[in-house]
């Protein structure tokens, strides 16, 4: 079966400051994200797997290098295009501040639709992802009334809800306990092969290899595939 | 609008402050401009009910009716129309056995002149005989009625106040309309002296006397004693309100705008467009303005009808306009100003 890319990067290089202060965050860095896979990015804390992150999801450019996502180079098109493409194809998951405060979780969605003029998921199809993840009773609830692990829950769904191409997360298990990590990491790989989609996590979190296609570790700023 | 509007429902305490401190200002800025308003108003209403064009007075008389003097061999080279009256101001103070003292400006007519035939009356009738006046409503609120019969200053001669009239004010003092002869008594002038002045509805009016000079009314109404200081003050303090408001709300809206930019950054992460972000920002500034407005506007119609009669409280539309459209203005410019902290919103600040 062909694969299809969704995001690829080559020689990607990151450097932030200047002259002495000079640190350059990622050594040409080689990466590609297929359909239907899911890719862990492992690497202790100041790695650059964050950096990694941005620069995949077009919200920081690299110093050098090309990203391209879906057949869109990302690092020379305007900051508009981009923004839509990020509308449009990438879904984030955020480690943190990632709901808007003052809308309630069912809000958080239907923001999704107002923004784009669509509606993303039926009914049937938006409780059966709350239902998965444990949160259908939350939906009246504003992030301030939320756990951590509820609040990293619905910050998920709200990612999903678009569904979006792509998937990039950002320690999406931090907050959670071994049984939700398992029902995410499900969910996350179900959504790779069920939905077609691309999943790219960035993670300390080790519980979740047993669900990743492909694992890469970066270490002072240079990507080796583990696995 | 959405975001906005759910914003301020969830941060009640906080944009409900911000909607308050609206509220206070344009209170203020309506209260002052009511009040501005208000004593313009008296200080002309008089002139303005007659509906003059132009104001013929003694060339010396430092354009002031007051101290201005027609003598009877001016007026009689005149050849008045129906456009044309003659007035002889003086200031007085009414007496009254039952009643408290009230300085007027006594202006005497002859009421057969357009003053006298176009005066409206609410209560009463115009006079008929010398001794009889028609007063301004105002004195009304101070216990005077129809039928009374008042003295003016020392003078000994009484007269019967035989109708009201309302909205006749000049120099900001309720107005007493008699006859020329009883203001030729007040002022202890001869016969020879036929009035103070001449008011005219028609703006080219010329007595072709050189000692006579033809003011436009906005010329005499500006030299009235303290209109022209006392409407700059209040437009001066007024200015100076708007211009600190516009600080205020900026400062308030620009801190607002601070504090929730960790919630841009993520949706400008999720890739929602900044101009997005920057209608919220708009119309929430014009939400919380309006809603200011709208309390700020029910709180002075309140204030107005709760103040004592002798407050000189007046509004009109224009002004109205003006007052909310520049405090509106405000709002936006000050909502304006962190526009460029939101299209700045870096996204990246969100991913740890």
């Amino acid at each position: 079966m062909t694969k299809t890319t969704t995001i690829e990067m080559h020689h990607i290089d990151k450097t932030f400051g200047h002259d002495t202060s000079k640190i350059q965050v990622l050594k040409d860095i080689d990466f590609t994200a297929q359909k239907g896979e899911m890719s862990l990015v492992i690497g202790p804390s100041g790695s650059g797997k964050s950096t990694f992150l941005t620069i995949a999801g077009g919200l920081q450019t690299p110093t050098a290098g090309t990203v391209t996502v879906e057949d869109t180079p990302l690092t020379t098109i305007p900051v508009k295009q981009r923004d839509a493409l990020r509308l449009n194809k990438i879904g984030f998951i955020l480690q943190a501040y990632n709901l808007v405060p003052f809308l309630t979780v069912q809000e958080q969605f239907s923001f999704v639709d107002r923004i784009k003029g669509t509606t993303h998921m039926d009914p049937s199809g938006l409780a059966a992802l709350l239902d998965d993840l444990g949160i259908s009773d939350l939906v009246d609830k504003y992030p301030s009334e939320l756990s951590g692990g509820q609040t990293q829950r619905v910050a998920i769904a709200r990612a999903l809800y678009p569904d979006p191409e792509i998937v990039l997360a950002d320690e999406p298990t931090a907050a959670l306990d071994s049984q939700r990590v398992a029902v995410v990491g499900q969910l996350l790989h179900d959504l790779a092969k069920k939905h077609d989609k691309s999943i790219i996590v960035v993670t300390h979190d080790m519980r979740l290899e047993q669900f990743a296609d492909h694992i890469y570790e970066i270490l002072d700023g240079t990507m080796r595939q583990a696995s | 609008m959405y975001l906005a509007w759910k914003e301020i429902k969830h941060e009640k305490l906080r944009y409900g402050l911000i909607v308050g401190m609206i509220l206070l200002i344009s209170y203020l800025v309506y209260i002052l401009s009511g009040l501005s308003f208000g004593l313009a108003q008296q200080s002309t209403e008089a002139i303005t009910s007659w509906g003059a064009q132009s104001v013929i007075l003694d060339k010396d008389a430092n354009t002031s009716l007051q101290q201005s003097m027609l003598t009877k061999s001016q007026t009689d080279k005149l050849t008045l129309t129906k456009k044309e009256s003659y007035v002889g101001q003086t200031p007085v103070v009414t007496k009254q056995a039952q009643h408290k003292n009230v300085s007027a400006q006594f202006l005497g007519l002859d009421w057969a002149q357009f003053i006298g035939t176009k005066l409206t009356l609410v209560y009463g009738h115009k006079p008929t005989k010398a001794n009889q006046v028609v007063v301004d409503d105002a004195f009304k609120t101070d216990g005077y009625a129809l039928g009374d019969k008042i003295q003016f200053n020392s003078n000994k001669d009484h007269y019967t106040i035989v109708g009201f009239t309302h909205n006749a004010k000049i120099d900001i003092a309720p107005v007493v309309y008699g006859s020329l002869s009883t203001w030729r008594d007040l002022k202890k002038l001869p016969a020879t002296f036929t009035a103070s002045g001449i008011i005219s509805r028609d703006a080219d009016y010329s007595t072709g006397i050189a000692q006579l000079k033809t003011y436009p009314v906005s010329t005499f109404i500006n030299k009235l004693p303290g209109y022209s200081a006392q409407n700059m003050t209040f437009t001066f303090m007024i200015a100076f309100l708007m211009i600190i408001s516009l600080v205020v709300i900026a400062v308030f809206l620009y801190i607002l705008t601070i504090q929730k930019i960790p919630n841009y950054a993520v949706l400008r992460a999720q890739g929602v467009p900044s101009g997005v972000l920057v209608n919220n920002t708009i119309s929430q500034a014009l939400l919380l303005v309006f809603g200011g407005l709208a309390l700020g506007s029910s709180l002075t119609a309140l204030t107005a009808k709760l103040l004592p009669a002798a407050v000189p409280i007046a509004f009109n539309w224009p002004m109205l306009i003006g007052v909310t459209a520049g405090i509106l203005l405000t709002g936006v410019v000050g909502a304006l100003i962190p526009v460029k902290l939101i299209l700045k919103v870096d996204p990246v600040t969100v991913i740890s």
